[in-house]
């Protein structure tokens, strides 16, 4: 039985009671993609774009340097290009290089976390793509202290820090209803049936 | 100078449109953020790793966006809250799909075990942000537009608090309880929907007995097909339907249950539709059927059926626990709260209640079971001197009747004083 087909009482007050909302799930069959699309652009709009990583390359770097930091920018464009697609355009490219740019900033190798990542904000990804970005990355990340990595990426990500989530002093419980032990309510039915039925379950 | 209500907040900001200053109200469409929630899909049954990972990610999704929306200041949740549609809808689909714990699925891995924990948390904690008006001394909602705000758009309705009892009652019942009594005090509408919801419940019970064949589908008199004549007794269902059934019975019990053990206040809108003496006839006609055409299948699928009476047998207890607690709720706390003059109302209304009962012999043995008759006879003749002891003794002698010829193995009755 499918998991989301069991029978519930609610399930049958909302379809049957005229107390709910009647809203329609089927047009969110493809929620997930529509989601990861948004969080692309929340990710472009916390300000980490690729044109500030360019432009920090240029602003900190001997002209030589930025030369060759470039191949290394351009390898993340193209991987980035295999990982989005061309279908949605230069501007998601980018938004997917500065992404990978700002996952694998300080990681020396694509680990289970940073697959994670790239799966969630882009889905199924090809891993030869991945690791070439995260090697670019590593190259460009060796002419640059960690404190200034870490202050170009924090100085444009959400200022979540100071943030208090509600409930978070609430004392909460996992603890379910689940079935209860049978031995309280014996069968008080027919004596002749008790002797069928065995209680050693 | 005193904060104002959210309701009466008035913010001025540019227009985005216009660029030019504008003033509107702090609730309003245009602070909501854009934030797209995705729908809840419960732990896959089994553990296929593309499956694993979906779950993972759409939970990790959810899980993120409600620790986004739990950050958020008062004014900027409830934006999200009222003008959020996918909130709604996410919400609304972890309360229908989260599985609970009598639902016995195989043990995920401990990456979903983790996940669903987390967002079992979250989703708690939103729902208890959600029935919370007064978040501080300067963050507060009037309570009338807070009672409004709540019903007109959805964000409680009946079956989502049965749901949030059910999955949240157990470990966190006295919390989830100001919740509900709160949420029906800021708004009494909330008890014309339980009155409306009242009859779907007694649907539900008639439709379980439809389908053990044991009540006809009303008196209509058009032409019937041959097929539907054809009733299937629990006996001789085929054993997949028999467990459709005892799942449907479980869940139904342990709902209501969960439901007036939090909120015990809704026994009376219960009653108005002579709940009582329904539940009973229901359980008078469905649980001798059910235990004996499990019984009887002593040839097939053996821990399949052991689950199903262990279910069965859950369901008689949360029946029967449901039935106290109405009686409680309706004769025996009024009495022993009432002062002497204004007791022989209740008093007359629990003798009623049982008195329409006492045909159903089988309920009447298991109600007995758990909660002796007799003790609460006691109680009403300590309770009034004026008690007719014709009715009582006649209400007892048919208790007694009903075990007649059974072997009756009295089980400790439940300690609980009214």
């Amino acid at each position: 039985m499918n998991d989301m087909d069991l029978p519930r009482l609610t399930g049958a007050l909302r379809s049957f009671s005229n107390v709910t909302k009647q809203d329609d799930y089927n047009e969110e069959s493809a929620d997930l993609m529509l989601k990861r699309s948004k969080l692309q652009k929340q990710i472009s709009d916390l300000g980490l774009t690729w044109n500030k990583i360019v432009k920090f390359v240029d602003d900190n770097l001997e002209k030589k340097e930025v030369q060759i930091v470039n191949e290394d920018l351009k390898d993340i464009l193209r991987a980035a290009k295999q990982i989005v697609g061309t279908d949605n355009g230069q501007e998601a490219i980018e938004s997917g290089a500065a992404f990978l740019f700002k996952t694998f900033h300080l990681k020396d190798c694509v680990g289970h976390n940073e697959t994670k990542a790239l799966n969630q904000m882009f889905g199924p990804f090809p891993s030869s793509s991945a690791t070439a970005a995260c090697n670019a990355t590593c190259r460009i990340a060796s002419h640059f202290s960690e404190d200034r990595l870490t202050a170009l990426v924090q100085m444009t990500e959400e200022q979540n820090g100071d943030r208090v989530l509600f409930g978070k002093n609430i004392v909460f419980s996992f603890d379910m209803h689940d079935l209860d032990h049978f031995e309280e309510l014996p069968i008080n039915g027919e004596a002749d049936a008790q002797k069928v039925i065995s209680l050693d379950y | 100078m005193p904060a104002l209500p959210l309701d009466e907040l008035q913010i001025t900001e540019k227009d985005p449109k216009t660029g030019k200053l504008r003033t509107v109200p702090a609730l309003h469409p245009d602070q909501k953020a854009d934030r797209c929630f995705v729908l809840y899909k419960p732990p896959p049954a089994d553990s296929a790793t593309a499956r694993v990972e979906e779950y993972l990610e759409r939970a990790a999704f959810i899980a993120d966006d409600l620790d986004w929306l739990l950050g958020l200041p008062h004014k900027k949740f409830w934006c999200q809250v009222i003008f959020d549609e996918t909130l709604q809808k996410c919400l609304d689909s972890y309360l229908r799909y989260a599985p609970r714990k009598f639902d016995e699925l195989a043990t995920p891995p401990s990456a979903v075990s983790e996940m669903q924990q987390r967002l079992h948390r979250s989703v708690f904690l939103t729902f208890l942000r959600m029935s919370t008006h007064k978040e501080s001394k300067d963050h507060f909602i009037s309570p009338r537009a807070f009672g409004e705000i709540l019903y007109n758009n959805f964000i409680f309705d009946i079956p989502k608090m049965l749901d949030l009892c059910v999955l949240f009652g157990k470990g966190n019942g006295p919390l989830l309880q100001k919740m509900i009594e709160n949420i029906f005090v800021q708004q009494s509408s909330y008890y014309n929907d339980l009155d409306e919801t009242v009859p779907t419940i007694l649907q539900v019970f008639s439709n379980i007995l439809q389908q053990c064949g044991l009540q006809s589908e009303g008196t209509s008199t058009a032409p019937q097909r041959l097929a539907e004549k054809v009733r299937m007794t629990p006996s001789a269902m085929p054993l997949q339907e028999l467990r459709d059934v005892v799942l449907y019975l479980c869940d139904t019990a342990t709902t209501l249950w969960a439901f007036l053990d939090v909120f015990p206040l809704a026994c009376q809108t219960f009653q108005k539709h002579d709940f009582c003496s329904r539940l009973a006839s229901f359980y008078e006609a469905s649980i001798p059927e059910l235990d004996s055409a499990i019984k009887k299948r002593r040839q097939e699928d053996s821990k399949l059926l052991a689950d199903l009476w262990q279910r069965l047998s859950h369901s008689r207890k949360k029946l029967v626990e449901v039935f106290h607690i109405l009686i409680n709720q309706i004769c025996l706390l009024p009495i022993l709260e009432s002062s002497c003059d204004n007791i022989q109302a209740f008093i007359e209304d629990f003798l009623q209640l049982f008195s329409s009962v006492l045909q159903e012999k089988r309920f009447l043995r298991d109600y007995d079971e758990l909660f002796p008759v007799a003790d609460d006879v006691s109680l009403l003749q300590q309770a009034s001197s004026a008690l007719d002891e014709t009715r009582t003794a006649y209400i007892l002698q048919a208790v007694e009747s009903a075990w007649e010829g059974v072997d009756r193995r009295r089980a400790s009755p439940v300690k609980e004083s009214p």
